[in-house]
């Protein structure tokens, strides 16, 4: 049997151990207390990142022009408060004019409703056009009580959406006053962050991130333009349509910027931005029979839509998009699907953002090959 | 003759001494490099804000030979080598740069690879002028970029006038030789 006598541990060895594990669970219960300030204060990170990256968005669009007003002398504080006393001037008076007639058009929309389902000639439009959705769906039916209960939820609601509007405009200011300080401050602060990366990637760096931000603001400046088009294209033929055609159609401003920026979608955005206009001639023309029976008019808003996007395919966007999204159409549908986990915005923004993601990718990876890093 | 002694005026001195502009180490280097030495103060502190310092190690690269080129260094302290590699050898050093010599300005102009390596020899501070910094200026104080370009330019013909020169040299001495042999 061994009778090996017991290790003794000298006095300092055990309190260089005891030193040791003090130290760990120091370390242990840091690493623990960050990590629950990173999970607690994630939704406010996000909300920052968000914020972040929306006014990096902006700033690549707006930064063109304040460059161009500091060349011809202006000092760069000043060009970009002349830029955003243009914007302010623009959303100012798209509220105090556009705001109104929004509420007016809602008006009306309420009164046709209420009227039509009040003297039942609502009933004689169902039938005609539950006849004809018979053909294409059938077992599915309209009534004016459907009609009445939507229109009833709807402006129902309004009080909330205007209270979330309310609660927009305060994120946007936010987000503009960002925008701000990175227009006039942005190439100070990427020197900055820059001025951080080691001397060995430190030209590589450099390059990428100027090249990113050109392509991102060729990028932008091409889908804005084209958006602006689209939205020009469409005012001009709602406008037609209502001359022409008689089609009713109000809102037509609003109905053509929204046309304008759902285009920026692919494949999806022209039948986003055709629905609104559809829907506004569907309730103006509800008190007209003979409209409201052959609806004709939404044959003429589709004709009308499909020209401005021949137009827009085969004239602007070749010109003014320098670097075409070149999307997979089920790339975008899955897009759009995760897009709308975040809500409208998020389907909005989703295919923008991957397509600047792209851009983004495709320089870094050939910023590193150049570099020889991969 | 007997000459006038030198009156002192101690709070003269101290207000000039006050007035005078401060410069910094970096806008003084700059204002001896020749695509800079036309610029005003004025100019050479909006150039200032553009450049990057760095600061190497003894035997850290600055670029690599093949790198693609993003733009010219200027040595403010330390001192650089400028090495060519060459296969199966060891890299062959061309020159050594030391305070206020500058390289790598071609690749202000192209992105073409950088045709010799430099390295640092010693703790050295160094500034970077890239072709980034160089659009932004172009682009934002047109006047300013264009002296630069200029001054660029003037640099690089003075370069290619020498080169032309040695060309000559080189030719002449190898029709001389060619000449030499027909006679024997």
């Amino acid at each position: 049997m061994n009778n090996s006598p017991p290790i003794e541990i000298a006095p300092q060895s055990l309190r260089l151990f005891h030193q040791s594990l003090f130290k760990t669970l120091v370390y242990f219960f840091l690493l623990i207390l960050v990590l629950a300030g990173v999970y607690k204060a994630f939704p406010l990170v996000m909300d920052a990142l968000f914020f972040i990256v929306i006014a990096a968005i902006l700033t690549a669009v707006f930064n063109p022009i304040v460059d161009r007003l500091e060349s011809s002398g202006i000092k760069r504080i000043y060009s970009t408060l002349m830029v955003f006393g243009g914007i302010f001037g623009i959303v100012g008076l798209g509220i105090v004019k556009g705001i109104p007639a929004l509420l007016i058009e809602i008006g009306k929309i309420r009164d046709v409703i209420q009227q039509n389902a009040a003297a039942d000639s609502l009933d004689a439009i169902m039938k005609s056009i539950n006849l004809k959705i018979a053909t294409v769906v059938p077992g599915f039916q309209l009534d004016s009580e459907m009609i009445s209960s939507l229109s009833a939820q709807f402006f129902g609601q309004l009080g909330s959406i205007l209270a979330g509007a309310l609660d927009t405009v305060a994120t946007i200011i936010f987000i503009l006053i960002i925008t701000m300080f990175f227009l006039v401050d942005g190439t100070r602060m990427t020197k900055k962050l820059i001025g951080m990366v080691p001397n060995r990637y430190f030209e590589m760096s450099l390059n990428i991130s100027y090249k990113t931000k050109k392509q991102l603001t060729n990028f932008l400046k091409g889908q804005l333009l084209a958006a602006l088009g689209v939205a020009i294209q469409s005012i001009v033929g709602l406008n037609l349509l209502n001359w022409l055609f008689d089609a009713n159609i109000s809102g037509v401003m609003l109905i053509g910027s929204i046309a304008g920026l759902a285009n920026m979608i692919p494949f999806v955005g022209p039948f986003m931005g055709m629905i609104p206009a559809i829907i506004v001639s569907l309730f103006n023309n509800l008190g007209d029979p003979v409209a409201a029976t052959h609806f004709y008019f939404i044959v003429h808003i589709i004709v009308m839509f499909l020209i401005v996007q021949m137009i827009d395919n085969n004239i602007i966007s070749p010109i003014v998009v320098s670097g075409s999204m070149d999307m997979h159409p089920l790339t975008v549908i899955l897009l759009i699907l995760v897009g709308s986990k975040i809500g409208v915005l998020g389907m909005f923004l989703a295919v923008p953002a991957w397509g600047i993601s792209k851009v983004i990718i495709q320089e870094v990876y050939q910023g590193l090959k150049g570099h020889h890093l991969i | 003759m007997k000459e006038n002694p030198k009156v002192s005026y101690p709070l003269y001195e101290s207000f000039k001494d006050k007035l005078k502009p401060k410069r910094s180490q970096a806008q003084m280097v700059l204002s001896k490099v020749n695509v800079f030495s036309r610029l005003s103060w004025q100019e050479i502190k909006i150039i200032e804000n553009a450049i990057h310092i760095r600061n190497y190690a003894p035997g850290e690269p600055i670029f690599k030979q093949g790198d693609p080129g993003s733009g010219m260094y200027i040595i403010i302290e330390g001192s650089v080598g400028i090495f060519l590699d060459i296969p199966n050898q060891s890299p062959k050093q061309l020159s050594k740069l030391g305070n206020g010599d500058f390289f790598g300005e071609i690749a202000l102009l192209d992105e073409s690879p950088r045709t010799a390596a430099a390295t640092s020899l010693e703790n050295s501070t160094i500034i970077g002028f890239y072709r980034p910094d160089l659009m932004i200026i172009l682009r934002t104080k047109p006047a300013l970029g264009a002296k630069v370009l200029l001054a660029l330019s003037e640099v690089l013909a003075v370069r290619l006038r020498s080169t032309n020169d040695e060309l000559v040299k080189i030719t002449r001495h190898l029709e001389s030789l060619e000449g030499s042999e027909d006679h024997e």
